[in-house]
């Protein structure tokens, strides 16, 4: 009886809105003793009073995965089916940020497309701490705007399956939305004039070239310091930017950026065309090419440590392997892990030593996903 | 490498070739690139002992050819 959703409520995706919640974790929440004694019999308003007494958002925790309070009350949301305008009206009340996060939860998992991005965007000028119930039962610091980024470009948050939605873009050329206006752009024009400026005193750079391997060079200090000091005022793309650079350490970040400064140092003539084309889009573009190159990077680099050893190894072993490949490979180690992008040197020693070219193909399958997950091969 | 067998009550059955010194958290990662489930959707037991995260297959003394349950969250 008090699982059941409200006969009056709307099928949500052709479906009763309580299957939104996965049977598994539907099962959890309805034996959960805070789902039993406060979310009995609640109505629309009742519920504002229990959302407003939530401390942090979570899906599952511990063991016996227990759902949080947050998943409870959407549950309780998707059962009584409130109305859009209440939706809104949680996510625009700017006093309670949980109340906001919980609204803007349930308005991903329930509403349109088009209303998902007009309402969630503004949500990314919000940069209140959330803290969040990581699936041990430790509590984790995270921001209201990764929150919703994590809602609008993620397929899964706090254990429940969120809906696949339309690509904003897709929604652009449809004319239903307009182009995302940043909440920086103006901070990103003051900027490109200030660095047009700086490229003017061009023997200044020269000057601290030598420095680049060492130490940052003023104009990318000051643009990293005007990175963190946008903090405030961020962006999707610096937020992601300053969130890697936070939580994957900072050594990797350092060596990644010191090798585009150095590289965009070359062209610097150039680079005042590029911006010229603007900014955002060249940001956009090195985002996305970023990402993947993190990614490789990461696992390349992890897989560099191990491989350093098990190659001193496989080079006693391995007599038959052609010699000019592991001597090449060793002369030119040093100078082009410096200068030439990490990437495709690391795919050639992928092949090598991550034993995906085993004569077993079941091994070699097996191998494959190994890397593919970042593990080790198999050992054989 | 060794090969784990695990088997749930629905009758899926996975064979996974794993090295000893994998942990369980990978393991959960090699059942979930076979089965299409995810991998923190998956909880492996030995009749009531449920296996952790941070542990290695050797630690648990799982051998080749040694079947567990899988259970979903």
């Amino acid at each position: 009886m008090a699982n059941r959703t409200d006969p009056a409520a709307k099928s949500i995706r052709g479906t009763n809105p309580q299957n939104l919640v996965e049977k598994i974790v539907r099962s959890k929440i309805y034996q959960n003793t805070y789902w039993k004694e406060q979310c009995f019999g609640l109505t629309a308003e009742t519920l504002v009073d229990k959302a407003m007494e939530l401390d942090h958002i979570g899906g599952t925790y511990g063991g016996n995965r227990k759902p949080t309070p947050f998943m409870c009350l959407v549950m309780k949301m998707l059962q009584i089916q409130p109305e859009k305008d209440i939706v809104v009206e949680f996510i625009k009340n700017d006093d309670y940020k949980y109340v906001r996060v919980l609204g803007a939860f349930y308005l991903r998992l329930t509403g349109i497309d088009s209303d998902i991005y007009r309402y969630l965007e503004p949500l990314y000028n919000d940069y209140r701490k959330v803290r969040r119930k990581s699936p041990d039962g430790n509590f984790m610091l995270t921001h209201v705007d990764e929150v919703i980024d994590e809602l609008l470009t993620r397929d899964y948050s706090c254990d429940i399956a969120l809906p696949r939605i339309k690509k904003r873009w897709t929604l652009e050329s449809l004319g239903v939305l307009d182009a995302r206006k940043s909440v920086l752009e103006d901070d990103f024009e003051e900027e490109e004039e200030k660095d047009e400026m700086e490229q003017d005193g061009l023997e200044e750079e020269v000057a601290h070239e030598k420095d680049y391997y060492r130490a940052r060079s003023p104009a990318r200090e000051r643009e990293r310091d005007w990175r963190r000091d946008s903090h405030r005022h961020r962006d999707r793309d610096y937020d992601r930017d300053r969130d890697y650079d936070r939580e994957r350490g900072r050594g990797r970040d350092r060596e990644r950026d010191r090798d585009r400064d150095r590289d965009s140092d070359k062209d610097r003539y150039r680079l005042r065309e590029e911006k010229e084309y603007g900014y955002e889009r060249e940001r956009d573009r090195e985002r996305e090419g970023r990402e993947r190159d993190r990614r490789d990077r990461e696992r390349g680099r992890r897989r560099s440590r191990s491989r350093s050893r098990s190659r001193e190894r496989k080079r006693h072993g391995r007599s038959s392997m052609s010699p000019r490949r592991h001597e090449a490979e060793d002369g030119n180690a040093p100078e082009e892990s410096k200068k030439k992008g990490k990437k495709e040197k690391k795919e050639k020693k992928e092949k090598k030593d991550d034993g995906t070219d085993h004569p077993d193909p079941e091994i070699a399958e097996a191998n494959r996903i190994r890397a593919s997950l970042g593990l080790k091969p198999l050992k054989l | 490498m060794i090969e784990v067998v695990l088997s749930d009550r629905l009758g899926k059955k996975v064979r996974v070739k794993c090295n000893e010194d994998d942990t369980i958290g990978d393991l959960k990662k090699l059942v979930a690139a076979q089965t299409g489930t995810r991998a923190d959707k998956i909880r492996i037991q030995k009749w009531y002992t449920i296996y952790e995260d941070h542990i290695t297959l050797k630690d648990y003394e799982i051998h080749d050819g040694m079947g567990l349950e899988l259970y979903y969250n």
